[in-house]
């Protein structure tokens, strides 16, 4: 996959996180950290069956919003079926990324990196 | 950044990064304005204060206590007239209201002799009430008074009582949300695990960040309890002080209003490891989303599905018959904070209204965030306007309906823009499949309303005719459909009754499904 497709296909990704999730914007950064990496990995290893843990309530918690995630990926991307495991990561990688960008390190909140809640 | 300078505020340069018009390139690193800041001088916004964020927000609404304003009776003006936080023990909370009626010789000469009388004598007036919260104002900080040693005194001298005091005076902060923080960080460390609450399921939460706003939350309640979810309190709509006070033994906080509830779910996450679940309760699409995720930590997936397959089938057709008549209308999204994110979207895709501006009077940067993320591009986002700029968007945007609060919707209706409640609704609940049925029900009425023709007319000087009376809503809003698209077998009006919520309170729910069959349960 080159980067022009990488481009495309995160650009509707991004479109769905964005309109129809909540999960990327705690209040504060080293929350929406936590919470981008659980997420997302956690949706990457589902859509690669992979096995993915849900032990812990946090977890489980985390698992909730990434099986919600993927689950809305492959009823409006059809595309995301044809893909090998090797795509899917490499797209899930790029697509993280994306997202740590426009709510963490690209962000203009500047109450972001308060010591407070 | 695509910061917009209104006209009327030009002599107030300040207020130029407080709004955003979102383009075509627009994402969130390049579009956002200002947020959460103390307002500017010399422009008169529209925003609460501290102490309103705290008692009439959060506080009042638990439905078993007494809530006592330690002020100027002024203080208290936000009671039952202005606020539709229901309850199911006969709306106590709004029907009494509370205030030591603070003068200039307490401020002198000190106002704790008069808290004790007041609060003895609150709880006399009210022998079957034995909680009580009470709130610090801008009189009673400014002195000093020491209201926790005066709470303690009663409590001795009143055995069995309990009261909650919350230090947020209205000048606590830039806006109600300095309010929300403190009273949230002072029920953590003050009240909750002083009482151990009854468990009496496998699958606990608490559903924090609703007010039941006409029913709100009793609506989303029925459907945790459908699914034999135990609901140890609810913060704070229709809550009780006890439930509350026993928040730390819930699996799972349900996050509905992040703005005004998030403080507390991030404290019991770090404190007692529960952890926070934000949800979306309007919408078919997003409150699917939303009860399938709470179901599936729970391991109730059938349940959950089995709730929303009915009640998809008996309301979505009757919200297919108002997203055909509704569909391009143009409305300006004014609330407080959270609906203007919780909203943005799910009215677009699911009504078909257009979202030609949001604004937030108390939001973060964070609400906006979200509230922009969910806006089409076109979209003026607005922080903390004042009454100028609002009549300026109005003339700049020219939405059809505008949903606000009373006091900006009184200045819309003059604009001849019709408005609906956002704060404390026209009609609702709009929480639920139903709710949102009646929320578009309500747009569809404040739309395409007789009197918006009417109201055009001035019979003193305008010819008119009298031979010829007005159109009805249905002749105006079916116009633009053809007779198959106007008439679809099932599609309906709002059918519901008046009263959707009371019917809940005596509903009972069968026990065997609060105890867990597998393993799965955490």
């Amino acid at each position: 996959m080159n980067e022009e497709t990488i481009r495309a296909r995160i650009a509707p990704l991004e479109d769905y996180i964005m309109k129809h999730c909540l999960w990327q914007f705690h209040s504060r950064e080293w929350d929406r950290v936590r919470q981008n990496e659980g997420i997302l990995s956690k949706a990457k290893q589902l859509l690669c069956e992979e096995p993915v843990a849900k032990e812990t309530p946090e977890d489980r918690c985390y698992w909730v919003d990434a099986l919600a995630l993927t689950e809305a990926f492959k009823k409006r991307f059809a595309w995301l079926e044809e893909m090998d495991k090797k795509s899917i990561e490499v797209l899930m990688q790029a697509l993280k990324e994306r997202i740590d960008f426009v709510t963490i390190t690209g962000s203009l909140n500047k109450e972001l990196t308060s010591p407070r809640y | 950044m695509p910061y917009h300078e209104f006209e009327c505020s030009t002599c107030i340069p300040e207020r130029k990064s407080h709004a955003v018009l979102k383009g075509e390139e627009d994402d969130l690193t390049t579009c956002l304005p200002e947020g959460h800041l103390a307002t500017i001088p010399g422009t008169i916004s529209e925003r609460g204060c501290a102490y309103c964020g705290a008692k009439h927000v959060i506080g009042t609404p638990m439905k078993d206590a007494i809530h006592m304003s330690h002020g100027p009776v002024g203080c208290t003006y936000d009671t039952w007239q202005t606020k539709r936080y229901i309850s199911d023990n006969d709306n106590f909370q709004l029907k009494y209201t509370h205030a030591t009626d603070m003068k200039e010789t307490h401020v002198v000469f000190g106002g704790m002799d008069l808290l004790k009388k007041n609060m003895i004598e609150a709880f006399k007036a009210h022998p079957n009430i034995n909680r009580m919260t009470v709130y610090q104002t801008c009189a009673s900080a400014l002195i000093g008074d020491d209201m926790e040693a005066m709470a303690r005194e009663v409590m001795k001298e009143l055995p069995g009582t309990d009261i909650f005091v919350c230090n947020a005076p209205g000048f606590g902060g830039p806006s109600q949300s300095g309010g929300h923080h403190k009273i949230n960080i002072s029920w953590i460390n003050e009240k909750v695990g002083t009482v151990e609450p009854k468990i009496t399921s496998d699958y606990v939460i608490n559903y924090v960040g609703d007010y039941n706003i006409q029913g709100d939350c009793e609506v989303m309640c029925d459907f945790f309890k459908r699914m034999g979810i135990q609901v140890l309190s609810t913060f704070t709509g229709n809550g009780s002080y006890d439930e509350l006070r026993g928040m730390h033994r819930a699996h799972l906080n349900v996050l509905e209003c992040a703005r005004s509830a998030e403080y507390i779910c991030n404290e019991l996450r770090v404190k007692y490891g529960i952890p926070r679940l934000d949800i979306d309760g309007f919408g078919f699409g997003p409150l699917s989303e939303s009860l399938m995720k709470v179901a599936r930590f729970f391991g109730l997936e059938d349940r959950a599905q089995a709730i929303i397959d009915e009640e998809v089938a008996r309301w979505k057709p009757e919200l297919e018959w108002y997203k055909k008549r509704l569909t391009g209308v143009k409305v300006c999204l004014w609330p407080g904070g959270s609906k203007l994110w919780h909203w943005a979207n799910a009215i677009h895709e699911e009504m078909g209204v257009e979202v030609v501006s949001l604004y937030t009077k108390f939001g973060h940067q964070g609400d906006m965030e979200k509230g922009i993320a969910r806006a089409e591009v076109g979209t003026l986002a607005i922080d903390d306007p004042n009454e100028l700029e609002g009549l300026e968007a109005m003339r700049m945007m020219k939405p059809d309906v505008i949903f606000t609060g009373v006091r900006p919707g009184e200045v819309a209706k003059k604009q001849r823009i019709q408005y609906l409640n956002a704060h404390a609704y026209h009609n609702g609940p709009y929480k639920g499949f139903e709710g949102w049925v009646r929320f578009a029900r309500d747009i569809y009425n404040a739309h395409y309303s007789p009197i918006h023709q009417l109201s055009g007319i001035d019979i003193s000087k305008d010819d008119f005719r009298i031979d010829k009376g007005f159109m009805t809503r249905q002749m105006i809003s079916d116009v633009k459909l053809t007779p198959e698209e106007a008439h679809v077998e099932g599609e309906t009006p709002y059918t519901g009754e008046f009263d959707c919520v009371t019917h809940l309170r005596t509903k009972t729910y069968p026990s065997d499904l609060a105890r867990s069959t597998t393993a799965q349960a955490v």
